[in-house]
Formats: structure tokens, sequence, C-alpha cells
């Protein structure tokens, strides 16, 4: 590892001419895509919420819900129906295949599992208790009683009930304070019972599930769904990554250290100009060495697709970020990506805002590269030896127009505190309402710029946020 | 956050409207017919809640079946096919061989599968199964429709027809079962859930 003043002795590769800054001309800009493709996916989901539960409205007669036990019955079934269906689309989410992330994006399918999560839990739960006290209700029994007949005569139940077990862990881990308490690595651990969920899931809804039990259209297609899903498991998560990385081939080529808590690892490898990503865009990065193979964490791309290396910007917060700082070159690197629509392709005016706390400058160094000239930049960092980049910055700054601010100091000093208000941001940048703003750094300043941007009056689709959790 | 409350308002809500709208319309058709479902040969009256479209599981008509025997069975679930005459009336033992697992009930070896309810026009069917090995020893129907006294009437010949230790499910061994005329579609009703107990059976 080298610190800036030994900066040129082991730069490597094309960098060492550069300095980091991309070699040869300037990238061109990138055009805006539409959003079409993420409605798209919204409305599909939305249909196939409707034709889950399709078939139990053909199949149940009107006016044959009389009694309350049979209202609780049907509500039970449909629960279950939503649940099914729920579950399959949070794996399919998570299969991190390559369509999805191109359309949604990482970030926001994390996000939207989240949602979709909580729902699917309070589904199941409500599934359970629903058939329990109806089916108690109509054979006679408390609901616990019957939960014992279930268990011992009914088909399948008993993995069924193990499943709805192991998904509630997962969603109670998954709270964010919970998740917060618990070590990464294990919260992964225990989020990975969701495929056994799916597993042990499975039979009772077709030896017991009043609509999936006969054969016809309904029950294949609903195994039909459930096969797309691990298809699309395998392909996102086997067959896609692995023909990356036997196609690139990533070795780390150089460590070095941007500050005493950061460091700059660059990747060279096979065919790189035949590697299509976008600047604001993240890999999810494994580094086949002792001790960090088993782990795999995100990081953005510090600079815009070049042809001849790659490299991240990685600010060290735990054990695995101080591991890396140690790589040696010619470590093998294992990447699944790249993700995310947090890019200059997905804003929707020209002109661009970009504002930094930290090391969230990362990703957004490597947008500035294929924005218009005319994009801002707001860096905000706590010391001036906190600015990350800096050469690369001022070089961005002239070679692309780009006007870039630092403000420095701690959030209640006067300078950040005249700038960080609705007033000072238009003063800045008056045209800020017509342009694309993206924010990158911790969770407490991208909250507060948030706000005050909605003051300043940019509409909310044109706030972009990458906040660096998943 | 906010989007998941609003998801799963959003669920709740659509998830009673959908059963209120099923429940809403003729359920006065339904009251109607419910004099006439207090018949003899069940033990407990048909209620309207039963009547139609219930999921896989037994109904009143199946309560007096775990009590029975299921207390010898170490995990896997057992019944005697004997209890398994809750409402087959006849042939308890024709056959001796096929007689003999069901004296043997309480052991372990007997094991009862249920079939998913189906429902018809008249009503549900469910049916269960109960096996040593892969051989079907005795079946029973948990519930049949018996709204009315003609279709009660129905249901009780097929019932007799097919179920019971030595009726015709045991003597087939499959669902393959000819059609009671006259009640073509419990018949129908009754080999579609006896054909997804077997299959769950094997
Ligand atoms: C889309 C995205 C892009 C990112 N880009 C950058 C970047 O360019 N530069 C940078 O310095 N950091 C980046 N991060 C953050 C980086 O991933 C974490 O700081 C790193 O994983 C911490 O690992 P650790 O073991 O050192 O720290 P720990 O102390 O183990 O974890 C610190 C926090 O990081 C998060 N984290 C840990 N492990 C993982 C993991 N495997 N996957 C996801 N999150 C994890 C958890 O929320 C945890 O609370 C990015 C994160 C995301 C989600």
């Amino acid at each position: 590892m080298t610190h800036p003043g030994t900066y040129s002795d082991r730069r490597t590769g094309a960098h060492s001419r550069s300095g980091g800054r991309p070699t040869g001309d300037l990238l061109p800009v990138v055009p805006r895509r539409g959003c079409g493709g993420r409605r798209l996916l919204v409305g599909l989901f939305l249909l196939g919420l409707v034709a889950s539960v399709l078939p139990w409205w053909t199949d149940t007669q009107a006016g044959s819900l009389a009694g309350g036990t049979a209202k609780l019955t049907a509500a039970g079934q449909i629960s279950g129906l939503l649940a099914g269906y729920l579950l399959l689309v949070q794996v399919l989410m998570m299969s991190r295949l390559p369509v999805l992330e191109r359309v949604a994006g990482g970030e926001r399918i994390a996000r939207w599992h989240r949602d979709v999560g909580a729902t699917l839990l309070v589904a199941v739960l409500a599934h359970m208790s629903l058939i329990l006290v109806g089916y108690a209700g109509l054979e006679g029994r408390s609901p616990l009683g019957q939960a014992g007949v279930m268990l011992r005569d009914y088909q399948d139940m008993a993995s069924a009930f193990a499943a709805a077990g192991l998904l509630v862990l997962v969603g109670l881990t998954s709270v964010r304070a919970v998740r917060r308490a618990l070590p990464y690595e294990l919260w992964h651990a225990t989020h990975l019972a969701a495929y056994a969920v799916l597993l042990l899931g499975f039979a009772h809804q077709f030896s017991n599930g009043t609509q999936l039990f006969r054969p016809g259209p309904v029950r294949t297609g609903w195994i039909a769904f459930y096969a797309l899903v691990v298809a699309a498991l395998l392909y996102g998560r086997v067959i896609a990554p692995l023909a990356f990385n036997l196609r690139h081939r990533l070795r780390v080529a150089d460590v070095v250290a941007e500050n005493p808590d950061t460091v700059s690892i660059y990747l060279t490898g096979a065919r790189l100009d035949r590697l299509t990503m976008l600047g604001g865009q993240f890999f999810r990065w494994r580094f086949l060495t002792r001790g960090c193979w088993w782990q795999s964490h995100p990081f953005s791309v510090s600079a815009a697709a070049n042809g001849r290396w790659l490299r991240m910007t990685v600010k060290v917060v735990g054990s695995h970020t101080r591991d890396l700082r140690d790589l040696d070159p010619g470590v093998r690197v294992w990447a699944v990506g790249p993700s995310g629509t947090f890019t200059a392709a997905h804003r929707t005016r020209e002109r661009a805002l970009l504002i930094a706390g930290g090391s969230g400058i990362t990703p957004l160094r490597a947008m500035l590269e294929e924005l218009p000239p005319g994009t801002a930049l707001i860096y905000r960092v706590r010391t001036p030896s906190d600015v990350l980049l800096h050469r690369e910055l001022d070089w961005l700054a002239q070679a692309r127009g780009v006007q870039v601010w630092y403000v420095v100091g701690s959030r209640d000093d006067p300078g950040p505190r005249q700038v960080m208000s609705a007033d000072g941001l238009r003063r800045l940048v008056p045209d800020v309402a017509r342009r694309d703003v993206y924010l990158c750094g911790p969770p407490g300043l991208i909250e507060q710029s948030r706000q005050l941007l909605r003051r300043a009056g940019v509409p909310r689709r044109q706030i972009h946020l990458a906040t660096f959790e998943l | 956050m906010r989007r998941a409350l609003f998801a799963i308002t959003g669920l709740a809500a659509s998830t009673t409207a959908l059963v209120v709208l099923k429940a809403g319309p003729d359920t006065s058709r339904v009251a109607q017919e419910l004099p006439a479902s207090a018949t003899p040969g069940t033990e407990e009256s048909t209620t309207a809640a039963e009547s139609t479209a219930e999921p896989a599981e037994a109904t009143a008509t199946a309560v007096p079946r775990p009590s029975v025997s299921r207390s010898p069975a170490p995990g896997q679930s057992t019944a005697s096919p004997a209890a398994g005459g809750a409402e087959s009336s006849g042939g308890a033992t024709k056959k001796p061989s096929v007689a003999q697992p069901s004296t043997a009930a309480p052991r372990s070896t007997v094991r009862r599968v249920f079939g998913p309810v189906v429902s018809n026009e008249f009503g549900n069917v469910q049916v269960a199964i109960s096996l040593t090995g892969s051989r079907i020893v005795a079946a029973e129907a948990l519930e049949l429709p018996e709204r009315t006294a003609q279709s009660e009437q129905r249901s009780s010949r097929v019932d007799d027809r097919y179920s019971g230790t030595a009726g015709l499910v045991v003597q087939r061994q499959s669902a393959d079962l000819d059609t009671v005329s006259g009640a073509t579609a419990t018949s129908e009703s009754y080999r579609e859930s006896l054909q997804a107990a077997i299959d769950q059976a094997r």
C-alpha cells in the first residue's frame, strides 16, 4: 500500500500515466433512457397478483360463503395464494437476473424486496391464522388443537409449518433495528434460509391447496412459475456470472492509498473493451484470497469504463474493507454485475447536480465522465484530507466543464450550513429545479439534502439516491 | 416502509372485498336449502358455512375420526380403517384378507391420507383413504353433498358403492371406478378427491 506522497512508486498499468483519470478521448455523453421498463415490471407484478387470486375467484361459487368460518377460510385461501405468489416474486427479485438489474437496478430492487418482504410476512401469518381458525371452526376444535391435527394428519403440513417458522425468522431479522444489531454475515446467512422456505413450502400448496391440487392449467401455471424462478436464479446467480468472469478474468493490479483510511483497488483483465457498464453502477466483488473469498461485498466503480482497467475506491469501515488494504497484485476477483440505475442514463433532465458526502464521491466521480458539460458537483467533507480523488476531480472540472464546490467542515459550521439550505443551493445552482440531482453519502446527509432539495422545488423523480445500503 | 404498509392495507382490504363479494349475492338460496339438510345418517348437521367450496380439510362430518385411534401412531398418521365407517354403512368384512389390516389398525403401519375437498354444484366431497404400505385398505367419504334429500340419497349410493374396507376403491386399488348411475357429479368428485389422495400417498 502506498500513500499519496509515494503515489508514483507503485502505480502500474494505464493509470500511472494519467493518475487515475481516463486516458485518451473524453467519453461521449450517455444518452437518457426512459423509465418505461420499470413501469412494465410493476405492471407485470400487479398482473401476476391478480392472476394468482383468479383461480380462487372462479372456483368459488357466488353466495357460498355464508358462515363466518367459511369466510375466514376463504380469506385464508386468498392470503395463501397471495403469499405463494409474493414469495416467488421475492426470490425472483433476488435472482440478479441481468434484465431486472438493468431495468430496475440493484438498489431499487433491494428496496422493493424489503417492502414486498414485509407484505409477504403479513400474508403468511394471515394465511396461517385464518386457515387454522377457519378449519378449527369447521371441525369444532380449538385452533391450537387444529394445528396439531394438521401437523400430524395432513400431507406435507409439517414442512409447511417449518417453512412458515423460517420465514418469520427471516422477516424478523430483517426488521431494520434488528438487522443493524446483527453482524452482516450472520444476517445474510439467516436470510439464505429463504431458499429453504421455497423448498419446504412447495408441497403443501399442491396437496392441500383447494385451487392447486387438481391437475389443470392453474396447477401447471403455478408450477411453471416456480420453474421460471428457479431458472432465473440459475441464470442470474450462476450462468451469467460464470460467463462474465470467464470472459474478463479480473485480477487485482494494484492497491493505492487515497488517504489513511481509503484505498483504490485497480483491476485488470481480459477483453475489458467489451465490458459494458456505466459510471455509478456497482459490482458485487469477491476477492479470491485467504480470508476474503467467502464474502462478497458491493462497491461502485470509481471510474467509467475505459477498456483497460477497472477501479473501486473503498473506505475502511469494518473487517472486510480492512483486509482489502492488504490485497496483493495478481489476486483473482470474481465480480457479479454491473448493477444499479444510479447512472447518467437514468436522468430525466439534461443537466445534473451531484451531491457527495465523504466516500460517497466514488460513483459520482465515475458518472462525471458521462454527464454533459455544465454538471455541478457539491462535495461535503469534514476536513480537507477527507477529499478523495482530488486531482481527478480538478481534471474533470477542466476537461468536462464541471463546476466543483468543496464544502468543508462539520454540519454546524457556518459554511456548510449556508450551502446546505434551500436558498444556498439555489444561489449555487440557480436552475437546480430543472436538474436531476444525484445524492451519495452517509444516510444523514442524504436525508437532509433530499428534504432541502424538495424545498428548493426539485421534483421527486429527479432525485436519485445511493445510500451504500442494500 | 410506508409502501409496505400501503401494500398490506391494500391487500387486506381487497381480500375482504373479494370475500364479501362472493358471500354477497343469493345467500337466500343457500338459506332456503338449509332445512333440507337435516338428515339422518350424519352425526352433525351441515351448516351453510361448509356447504360449498371449502378447502382441503375435513368438515363436520369427519369430526369423529381423529380421536379414535391416533394415539398409538408414532410419527406417521394413522387411523383405523374401521373408524372409516363413520358413515360408510355396509360391508365391513367381506374379504378377510382385506379386513385383517383393519382390525390391526392401531399398528403404526396404517396410514391415512386425505384427499382435498372437491366441490360440485351439489356440495363438497372429500375422501380419505387408509393404507398399509401402498395398499388401500379402506376408503371413507368425510363429506358428501347432502343439502337436499335427493342429493343425500345419491351420496349414500355413491358412498355404499365406493367406500368402506370392501368397497370398490379397495377392490380396484385405484380411482378408476364405474360411475354410480344417477349420481354422476358426486361420483366424479369422489374420484377426483380419491385420485389426489392416492397421488399423495404414492
Ligand atoms: C450499492 C453499494 C455500493 C457501494 N459502493 C461503495 C464504494 O464505492 N466505496 C465504499 O467504500 N463502500 C461502498 N459501499 C459500502 C460497502 O459495501 C460496505 O462498506 C462494506 O461492504 C463494508 O464491509 P465490512 O466488512 O468492511 O464492514 P462491516 O462492519 O462488516 O459492515 C459495515 C456495514 O456495511 C454493510 N455491509 C457489510 N457487508 C456487506 C455486504 N456483503 N453486502 C452489502 N452490505 C454490506 C452493512 O450494512 C454493515 O452494517 C457500497 C455499498 C452498496 C450497497
